[in-house]
């Protein structure tokens, strides 16, 4: 059917495209990872495995600079894990979405759930099934590509990061413009801004773990306020 | 190889976060409740996580003024506009001038 492979490389070059944005500032986060693996004194082919087996920044830089800082295997892994708890969430978020695709894709899908991936495909939950399949494998190709290649850069170019032009805050806004197009009620609204308060207070609590109590009483607040719609 | 097993375990463990409510409630109903609260997972996520990112990992360190200005020019901007070439350029603007003139 020409429709529909038509329909399946427009999903697939948006989603592309629609990476390619969130890549660009991320590249200096990916050479840091790159310089933390230099300062650990770790092997760098030992330190960039990380990269494929893991494929999680901040979960990765954590544990390679805690490990080189001669912390204990138990308690370096600890903290990694609590960096990367958030992906629980990911991964309960995208589960309706994903019951209603094949198998291999649901094995596959959680490998590529990245922040970035996340952020893009949590919007278009409803796509049809297998646009929405396009969509979130051409992003999470290309995020990985870009991850394999740029901790990889980093290993020898490390040092040299361009100081100057800071690019990496376009993460934070690009997120910022996914969740304020995400909110339809301002329920959404209330709950958003409260689990950015949250995090805020909680901002010195260890290993990124004030996210996970901001995100939970979100989602407490939110269930409140569905209660006061009726 | 004490180094490498510990990075095979954790990428087990990275992929059983992710993995853990996709597979497990593949061919599960979900009540009502869940159904509610999974709505706002998204906002609260994105939200905290916008946040994270403005602090510095060790905690400790507040925003700089044009840090939230670039926030909220982008906030308003998608808003607005819905568009998001528009946001990354104006917010960015504001971020990159601010911080120029600070």
């Amino acid at each position: 059917m020409p429709e529909a492979s038509s329909l399946k490389s427009h999903y697939g070059r948006r989603g592309f495209l629609d990476a390619l944005v969130l890549v660009i500032p991320a590249i200096p986060f990916a050479l840091v990872f790159g310089l933390a693996v230099r300062e650990s004194g770790l092997a760098i082919w030992l330190g960039w495995s990380s990269s494929p087996i893991m494929f999680s920044g901040a979960a990765q830089i954590t544990l390679i600079t805690l490990l080189g800082e001669g912390a204990s295997v138990a308690a370096a892994a600890t903290a990694a894990l609590v960096v990367g708890a958030r992906h629980l969430f990911y991964s309960f978020s995208m589960a309706p979405v994903m019951q209603r695709q094949p198998v291999w894709f649901r094995w596959l899908a959680p490998y590529m759930l990245v922040d970035q991936v996340f952020a893009l495909c949590v919007g278009k939950q409803n796509l049809p099934t297998a646009d929405f399949r396009h969509y979130y494998l051409a992003a999470g190709i290309t995020f990985w590509m870009f991850w394999m290649t740029f901790t990889a850069v980093g290993l020898f170019v490390g040092p040299v990061i361009p100081a100057g032009l800071d690019i990496t805050f376009a993460t934070p806004v690009l997120f910022m413009g996914l969740l304020v197009t995400a909110i339809d009620s301002w329920q959404k609204a209330v709950v958003a801004v409260f689990a950015m308060l949250v995090t805020f207070i909680l901002a010195d609590m260890p290993s990124r773990s004030g996210l996970l109590i901001a995100v939970l009483a979100g989602l407490i607040l939110g269930l409140v306020l569905e209660r006061l719609r009726k | 190889m004490m180094i490498f097993t510990t990075i095979v375990l954790m990428g087990l463990g990275s992929y059983a976060m992710r993995a853990v409510f996709i597979l497990l409630l593949s061919n599960h109903t979900f009540p009502p409740l869940a159904l509610k609260a999974l709505e706002y997972v998204g906002p609260a996520v994105m939200a905290a996580l916008v946040m994270t990112m403005l602090l510095s990992p060790e905690g400790g360190h507040a925003p700089r003024v044009y840090e939230w200005a670039g926030l909220a020019t982008a906030a308003v901007v998608a808003l607005l506009t819905r568009n998001h070439i528009y946001v990354l350029v104006l917010a960015m603007g504001v971020y990159w001038g601010l911080g120029y003139l600070m």
